[in-house]
C-alpha cells in the first residue's frame, strides 16, 4: 500500500523532470559513394550486444535521451547506426536510451558512456543537447574516444561557447533550410492565411528553425502566391517543453486544436511528437480542410497523408559513417559540422544530412517548393539576406547582408511578423 | 413486533457477558434496560441488532426464529439500534446521511429523498435542515437523524443505546415525545440506560441486568429503593483503610468547570488534605475522568483555580503546562495502561530512564539498571529490567507505572487503579498506595467498582451524567444512598450547588 | 554485571529474533517472486544476476558508482530513521535533498569568485545542510501546528522545492546562451570534491555519510534524545502522560532528517553534478525511504541494505544495455523486498498478539 503510493509519486515526481531531445541534422560526408536504399527500421534489440568487433570492427556506444522509436528525433539519430551498419561489415553498435531522470533515476550520462566503452564501444554518440556536459565529461575522461555530441556547439572553434577537446565532434544537420520547404509549403497549402506553429521550448535553435520556417512561408506567401505579406498571419506557441508533461506543459493537443478552431488551418510541428498530425486527422475526418507539416521523421505524412503537406528530416546516417571513416583513419578531431543537404537530391539517404519529402496533400503544389529548393540550391535565392528585422523591430540584416552561420546559430529572436513570444519570461 | 430473547450467551474470552440472558418486548412498549457499566445491556442488545453474534442462545422476531448475524440483517429483520455515538459519516449532508444505507437502484432520487424525510421530520417535530453539514450537528440532532433514518428503513424495533447522554433537556423531551409515539404506533422500542430517572419517566417496563445475568422485570412505576437493591443488589464491603488524612490542605479548587463535546462537569468548591484519599464513584463517563485529567493537568477548565501544595506551599496551578503539574509532584495514572501509560515495546529500564530528568546527552545504562532492578524488587515486578512492558500481565504493569510515579509525590489520580488485577495484586497495590498516605500523599481515584470505593476512600464523590455530589464521608454511605445517587438521582443528599449543567 | 548490562543495551537496538522465520520466509517469497517475473520476459534469471553484478562491480567505474549512490542513500536513510523513529512518515525527504542541493548552489554561485575554493566547498556542503533543514522544519511546522498530515506536508514541499529548482534553472541561474534540462552551467574543477581518480566516487562525501551513520547508531541507542524519540513514535498519547515534550522532539526529527537530507543534495552539487540538474535527488530520497523500511527502522542494518540497493540500482543499467530488458526490474525488485518484508513484520505482528504476547 505505502510503496506502491511511494512508487506512482515516484513517477509523479520524476515526470516533471523530462528531458528529451533537440532537433539538429549531420552533415552529410559528400564522400560516399555506394548508394544503398532508406535506412531500415529499427534494429532487433539483442543482436546488437555481445559481438566484439574483431580486425577492423569498429563499434559504437549510443546514449539516447528517449525511446529508440519514438517515431521522431530520437528515432532519426538512433536509425544512423542501422545505415553505417548496412556499410560497414564488421560494425556493431551498444546503446542505452531513454536516458533522462524520469525514465532512470540516479543514471549520468558519463556512467552510461563510461560503461558502454567497458564493453568495447570505440566511439560514443550523445544524441541530445541535453547532454553536452556529459558529453565533454566524457571526451576528458575518455581522450582516445572520439566522442559526438549531436546538436551542441562545444566543438564550434567560431561558436560562443567553443571548449578545446581534441575528440569531442559536433555534428547537426541544416535543417534550416528543410524548415523553409516546410514553411513554403505550408504557405501553399493555406487558404485562410494562417499558419501555427507548435514550438518546444525556446532557445537558440527552436527561434532559428521557427524563423526559417517563416522565412519560407513568407516567400512562397509573396513571390510564388503573390500575395499580401501583411495578409499573412505566422503564430508560434511554445508549450514548454519537447513533449507534452502534463501540469508542467502546455497541452500540445490543445493548442494544436486551439489554432484549428481558431482559423489556422495549417499547423507545422516544432515538437517531438506527432499532436499537430493527429489533431489535422481528427480535424479531416469531421470534414475539415486542414492541415499540418511534420517535423524530424521521414515518414511522418503516414500519420495521416491526406492531411499532411510534408516533413522535414534528419539523415544521420552518412554523418555517422564519415566520422566512423574518419577516426579509423585517425584524421578524427575536434569538430564542428553543420552539415547541408545535398543539393543535388535532398532526399538522398547516402549524401544529404537533412531532407524534406512532400505530402500527399500538397498535390501539384509541389513544383512550387521544388523550385524553392532550386533556388536555394543555386544560390540565387538565400531567405537570411537583408533587409530583414528581430521581432521588435531592430535591425537583424540591412539591405543586401548576408546572415553569417553565427548570426543564424545564435539567433536572438523571432523575425518581424512572426507572433510569439522571443525568449522566456 | 414483538422480540423475543431466549437464553442467551456471550463471552469475550475469559469475560463471560452474558449468561443465560432471556428477555420479551412487546409490540408497543417501552422497554427498559438498566445496570450498570458492564452489566451486559450493549452486549444484549448488540446481539439482537446483529453487530455481534451470540454464542448460544435463540431471537425471535414475532415468534419467528430470526437469523441476526449482521447490522443488514437487523435492518432487513425490521432492528434497528441507535448507539451511544451515533454511526454517522462526519463530512456529509443530513440528507446523504439520511439516504446512506438505503436499497435502491444506482442513482437516488433527492427530491422523493427530501420529501419523504420532511414529513417524518415533521411527525415528530424534529428541526434539521436536509442540507446541513453532519460536523455542525449537536449529538442531540445527529440521534434525530439516526431515529429518521431507521424508521425510513421500515424498522419497527428501535434499541436506544444511552441515549439521553450529552443531549440537552429540550432535545430529551423531544425525544421521549418521539418515542412514546413510536410505541403508540406499535413499534416496540428497547431503551437502555444507566440512569434511573429516565427510565422511570419513560418506561412500561424494566429488566435489569447485572453482571451479565438478568436480574428480574419489573412493571413502572416501581419503588426505586426496588431497582437500586436490583441494580447494586449486596451490601457494600466495609472500609478497611487505616486513617492517614492530615491537617494540611493538598488540594483547593474553587469553582472549576471542564467540558468536552458530550458532557460538562461543575464542581464547587474542593479541599483535599493531605494523606487523604477521596473515591469518585459512578458509571463510567459521567465526568470523572475529565476531573482527573483537569487535576493531573492535562486538561485546561474553562473556569475556575485550582491550587496545589508543593514544597513551596500551596500554589496556583490554574492554567500551568502538564510538565509543571509533574515537577509539582502530581502523578497521573491513567486507565488504560498500554494505551496512555505505558509504552508498549519499551522495557521496564527505558520507562526508568524515560522518567529520569537527567539533562545528560548519554544513557547511563549501569544506573539505570540499578534503579529498574531496585524497582522491580520493590514493587515486585514479575519481569526483568529488559522486559519490555507489553509483556508483563495487567497486575505487572500496574506496579510498573506505581514504580514510575515521581517522588516526591504529592498528589496522585488514578483512574480504575486495580481493574483486570487479581486479588493479589489489588492488596498489593492498595498496600502501596496507602503507604504512600501515610507519608503525606493525597489521592483521589475513579473507580466502577462499590466496594473499592468503600473500602479505601475517606470521602466519596459520586459523578452522574456529569452532575457532581457533595463530598460525603464514607462512613456516612449506605448502598441504598450509593445507587440512587449513581442512578442520577441525588435528592437532598446531593447539595444543589454542586449540580452540574447539562 | 558488565554481562547484563550488554544484554541490555542489544535489547535496546535489536528487533525480537521472533519475526526471523518470517523475515526470511519473505525473503525467499521475493526471490521466487523476482525469479517468476524474469522468467515470464523470457530471460534468464542467471543472466540477470550475472548483469546485476557486473554492471555494479565490474569496473572501477560502476564500482565508484555505487559509493557514489550509497553517499546520500546512507545520508537520507539515517535520517530517516528519525523522523520513523518518531513515528513520522517523513515523504518530504526528497524535497529536503533539493532544497539543499539548491542553497549549496546558491552558495557556489554567490562566493566562488570570492572566497578560497576549498571555503566555498565547506560553505556549499554546510548550506545544503541548512535548506535541509528549513525544508524540513517546514513541513514538521505544518505537521506540529498546522495538523497536515506529514505525508502530504512533505509531499506538497517536494513539489515546492523541485518546481523552485526548475525555475532556477531555467531562470534566474540558467546558463549563458540557452536554459537547459541539462542544469546549471558546471562548476570550475576547483570546486569539485576530490574523486577516486576520474570516477564518480567522493571519498569526502562518503566518510561524511558514514559519521552521519555512526551518529545516528550510537544517539539511537545510547542518548536520551533517541529513547524519547522511540517513546513519542510508539505511543504519543502515553509519552505525554510521562512527560516527554512531543512537540519538541517531532520537530528535533524532522531537523536531523532536513539535515542529512540537505547534507546528501549539497554533496551530490558539490561531489557528483558539479552543477544544479533538476534531477538532483536522483529519487535517492524515495530509495532512502524503501531502505529504512526494509530494515524495520534499525540503523544498524542501513549500511549492507543501502549498499544492495545502490549495487542494485547501479548494475540495473546493464539491462538494457545488454539484456535489452527495462532497468526498471531494478525497482521491482526493490518494491517485492519491502512489500513482502512489511507483510511479514505485520503476519509476526499477528502471530504474537495470537500468541498472547499481549
Amino acid at each position: 500500500m505505502k510503496i506502491s503510493f511511494i512508487r506512482s509519486l515516484t513517477a509523479l515526481a520524476g515526470a516533471s523532470l523530462l528531458i528529451s531531445a533537440c532537433g539538429a541534422t549531420p552533415t552529410a560526408a559528400p564522400t560516399s559513394a555506394p548508394a544503398a536504399t532508406a535506412a531500415p527500421a529499427a534494429t532487433s534489440a539483442p543482436a546488437a550486444t555481445t559481438a566484439t568487433t574483431a580486425g577492423g570492427a569498429y563499434k559504437i556506444g549510443m546514449i539516447l535521451v528517449g525511446p529508440y522509436n519514438d517515431k521522431g528525433w530520437n528515432q532519426a539519430t538512433f536509425e544512423g547506426l542501422d545505415y553505417v551498419k548496412s556499410k560497414m561489415p564488421g560494425f556493431s553498435f551498444d546503446y542505452v536510451d531513454k536516458v533522462n531522470s524520469a525514465d532512470r533515476p540516479n543514471t549520468k550520462g558519463t556512467q552510461v558512456a563510461d560503461d558502454l566503452i567497458a564493453k568495447g564501444a570505440n566511439m560514443i554518440i550523445f544524441n541530445s543537447d541535453d547532454f553536452k556536459d556529459d558529453a565533454l565529461e566524457t571526451a576528458k575522461k575518455h581522450p582516445d574516444i572520439p566522442v559526438i555530441h549531436v546538436s551542441g556547439d562545444y566543438a564550434w572553434k567560431d561558436g560562443k561557447n567553443f571548449k578545446e577537446q581534441k575528440n569531442l565532434i559536433n555534428i547537426m544537420g541544416q535543417m534550416e533550410y528543410m524548415k523553409m520547404l516546410a514553411g513554403c509549403s505550408a504557405a501553399l497549402g493555406t487558404q485562410t492565411g494562417k499558419i501555427g506553429f507548435v514550438g518546444p521550448l525556446i532557445n537558440e535553435e527552436t527561434r532559428r528553425l521557427a524563423s526559417s520556417a517563416y522565412l519560407g512561408a513568407k516567400y512562397c506567401w509573396t513571390n510564388v502566391l503573390k500575395k499580401d505579406p501583411k495578409a499573412l498571419e505566422f503564430k508560434v506557441t511554445w508549450i514548454g517543453f519537447w513533449f507534452n508533461i502534463p501540469g508542467v506543459t502546455l497541452d500540445p493537443t490543445k493548442v494544436a486544436d486551439d489554432f484549428y478552431n481558431g482559423g489556422f488551418d495549417v499547423v507545422m510541428s516544432g515538437i517531438d511528437t506527432p499532436e499537430a498530425a493527429t489533431e489535422a486527422k481528427k480535424m479531416q475526418d469531421a470534414g475539415k480542410k486542414d492541415y499540418y507539416v511534420h517535423y524530424d521523421y521521414k515518414l511522418g505524412c503516414d500519420i495521416a497523408p491526406d492531411a499532411c503537406l510534408g516533413s522535414p528530416y534528419f539523415n544521420w546516417g552518412p554523418a555517422y559513417l564519415d566520422a566512423v571513416k574518419k577516426a579509423q583513419a585517425g584524421t578524427l578531431t575536434e569538430s564542428f559540422s553543420w552539415n547541408p543537404p545535398d543539393w543535388k537530391n535532398i532526399n538522398d539517404p547516402d549524401t544529404s544530412a537533412v531532407g524534406f519529402l512532400p505530402g500527399k496533400a500538397l498535390g501539384d503544389k509541389s513544383a512550387q517548393v521544388d523550385a524553392l529548393t532550386k533556388g536555394l540550391a543555386d544560390g540565387s535565392i538565400n531567405l537570411y539576406k537583408g533587409p530583414l528585422n528581430y521581432q521588435d523591430g531592430s535591425v537583424f540584416l540591412k539591405d543586401g547582408e548576408v546572415a553569417t552561420p553565427q548570426q543564424i546559430w545564435y539567433l536572438p529572436q523571432l523575425l518581424e511578423g512572426m507572433e510569439g513570444a522571443s525568449s522566456a519570461k | 413486533m414483538n422480540a423475543q430473547l431466549n437464553h442467551i450467551y456471550k463471552s469475550f474470552g475469559a469475560v463471560q457477558a452474558n449468561v443465560d440472558v432471556s428477555l420479551t418486548v412487546q409490540s408497543g412498549a417501552i422497554h427498559g434496560l438498566l445496570g450498570e457499566n458492564g452489566a451486559g445491556k450493549s452486549t444484549l442488545v448488540k446481539m439482537l441488532s446483529g453487530f455481534i453474534t451470540r454464542d448460544a442462545g435463540e431471537i425471535l422476531l414475532d415468534d419467528k426464529p430470526a437469523e441476526v448475524r449482521t447490522p443488514a440483517d437487523g435492518i432487513r429483520a425490521g432492528v434497528g439500534m441507535l448507539h451511544q455515538d451515533p454511526l454517522d459519516f462526519p463530512p456529509m449532508t443530513v440528507l446523504d446521511n439520511f439516504v446512506a444505507g438505503k436499497a435502491g437502484g444506482l442513482f437516488l432520487n433527492r427530491r422523493d429523498a427530501v420529501q419523504e424525510f420532511k414529513i417524518l421530520a415533521d411527525q415528530f417535530n424534529f428541526a434539521l435542515d436536509v442540507d446541513e453539514q453532519m460536523g455542525n450537528l449537536t449529538i442531540g440532532e445527529r440521534q434525530q437523524l439516526e431515529i429518521l433514518r431507521l424508521l425510513s428503513l421500515g424498522v419497527s424495533t428501535l434499541i436506544l443505546d444511552e441515549p439521553t447522554t450529552g443531549i440537552s433537556a429540550s432535545q430529551k423531551t423531544a425525544l421521549f415525545d418521539a418515542l412514546r409515539k413510536l410505541a403508540g404506533q406499535g413499534k416496540s422500542i428497547v431503551f437502555v440506560s444507566h440512569k434511573l430517572e429516565d427510565v422511570e419517566e419513560l418506561c412500561n417496563q424494566v429488566t435489569v441486568m447485572r453482571a451479565g445475568h438478568v436480574v428480574g422485570t419489573v412493571d413502572i412505576p416501581c419503588p426505586t429503593s426496588t431497582l437500586v437493591s436490583m441494580m447494586f443488589g449486596r451490601e457494600l464491603a466495609a472500609p478497611v483503610k487505616p486513617p492517614t488524612c492530615q491537617a494540611d490542605i493538598a488540594m483547593r479548587i474553587q469553582g472549576l468547570t471542564i467540558g468536552d463535546d458530550r458532557i460538562d462537569v461543575q464542581v464547587a468548591d474542593l479541599t483535599v488534605r493531605r494523606g487523604e484519599v477521596i473515591g469518585l464513584a459512578g458509571l463510567e463517563g459521567s465526568g470523572q475522568r475529565l476531573f482527573l485529567l483537569t487535576c493531573a493537568g492535562v486538561l485546561r477548565p474553562a473556569t475556575g483555580k485550582l491550587y496545589i501544595r508543593d514544597a513551596n506551599g500551596l500554589c496556583e496551578m490554574t492554567g500551568k503546562p502538564y510538565h509543571q503539574y509533574q515537577t509539582s509532584g502530581v502523578g497521573y495514572l491513567p486507565a488504560d495502561r498500554l494505551r496512555e501509560g505505558l509504552i508498549w515495546g519499551l522495557s521496564i529500564q527505558e520507562h526508568v530512564v524515560l522518567r529520569t530528568s537527567s539533562s545528560g546527552l548519554f544513557i547511563d545504562r549501569e544506573a539505570s539498571r540499578q534503579v529498574a532492578d531496585q524497582a522491580i524488587q520493590k514493587f515486585n515486578i514479575r519481569g526483568k529490567a529488559d522486559t519490555r512492558v507489553g509483556q508483563l500481565s495487567g497486575g505487572n504493569q500496574q506496579r510498573t507505572q506505581l514504580a514510575l510515579l515521581p517522588s516526591p509525590l504529592n498528589l496522585v489520580l488514578l483512574e480504575h487503579p486495580t481493574r483486570g488485577l487479581d486479588i493479589e495484586s489489588t492488596i498489593w497495590v492498595w498496600q502501596q498506595l496507602i503507604e504512600r498516605c501515610r507519608n503525606g500523599t493525597s489521592i483521589i481515584f475513579a473507580s466502577s467498582d462499590l466496594d473499592e470505593i468503600v473500602q479505601y476512600s475517606d470521602r466519596v464523590i459520586v459523578f452522574s451524567g456529569g452532575k457532581v455530589s457533595t463530598p460525603i464521608e464514607t462512613t456516612a454511605l449506605t448502598a441504598g444512598k450509593l445507587g440512587e445517587m449513581i442512578g442520577g438521582k441525588f435528592g437532598n443528599n446531593g447539595n444543589s450547588a454542586y449540580a452540574g449543567v447539562n | 554485571m558488565k554481562e547484563k548490562s550488554q544484554s541490555t543495551s542489544r535489547a535496546l537496538v535489536f528487533r525480537p529474533a521472533r519475526g526471523l522465520t518470517y523475515q526470511a520466509g519473505a525473503l525467499l517469497l521475493s526471490f521466487l517472486f523476482i525469479t517468476i517475473i524474469i522468467l515470464l520476459t523470457g530471460e534468464s534469471p542467471f543472466r540477470v544476476v550475472a548483469s546485476l553484478w557486473d554492471g555494479a562491480f565490474g569496473t572501477t567505474d560502476q564500482f565508484a558508482r555505487v559509493f557514489s549512490t550509497l553517499t546520500p542513500l546512507v545520508l537520507c536513510s539515517s535520517g530517516l530513521i528519525f523522523t520513523f523513529t518518531a513515528g513520522l512518515y517523513n515523504l518530504g525527504v526528497e524535497g529536503q535533498i533539493v532544497a539543499g542541493a539548491i542553497a549549496a548552489t546558491f552558495i557556489l554561485r554567490e562566493f566562488q569568485a570570492v572566497l578560497p575554493a576549498p571555503l566555498v566547498v565547506a560553505a556549499g556542503v554546510i548550506a545544503g545542510m541548512l535548506g535541509g533543514i528549513l525544508w524540513g522544519l517546514l513541513a514538521g511546522v505544518l505537521k506540529v501546528f498546522g495538523k497536515i498530515n506529514e505525508i502530504f506536508a512533505g509531499l506538497g514541499m517536494n513539489f515546492v522545492a523541485q518546481g523552485l529548482a526548475i525555475y532556477l534553472i531555467f531562470g534566474p541561474w540558467k546558463r549563458p546562451g540557452i536554459a537547459s534540462m541539462s542544469g546549471t552551467e558546471p562548476f570550475g574543477e576547483s570546486l569539485w570534491l576530490g574523486r577516486f581518480g576520474q570516477t564518480d566516487a567522493a571519498p569526502v562525501a562518503l566518510i561524511i555519510a558514514i559519521v552521519a551513520l555512526a551518529l545516528t547508531i550510537i544517539i539511537m541507542r545510547n542518548t536520551h534524545f533517541g529513547l524519547r524519540l522511540k517513546a513519542v513514535g510508539q505511543n504519543p498519547r502515553a509519552s505525554f502522560i510521562l512527560g516527554m515534550p512531543a512537540t519538541r522532539l517531532l520537530l528535533s526529527s524532522f531537523i536531523i532528517c532536513g539535515a542529512f537530507a540537505g547534507l546528501a543534495g549539497g554533496l551530490q552539487v558539490v561531489g557528483l553534478f558539479h552543477r544544479l540538474v533538476p534531477s538532483i535527488s536522483s529519487n535517492l530520497g524515495y530509495l532512502a525511504l524503501l531502505v529504512v523500511m526494509l530494515i524495520s527502522f534499525n540503523a544498524l542494518w542501513i549500511a549492507p541494505v543501502a549498499f544492495f540497493f545502490s549495487a542494485l540500482n547501479v548494475g540495473s543499467l546493464q539491462l538494457p544495455m545488454v539484456l535489452r530488458m527495462e532497468s526498471s526490474l531494478s525497482g521491482v525488485i526493490q518494491g517485492t523486498l519491502v512489500l513482502l518484508a512489511l507483510l511479514a513484520r505485520g503476519f509476526s505482528e499477528r502471530a504474537r498478539k495470537a500468541a498472547g504476547g499481549q
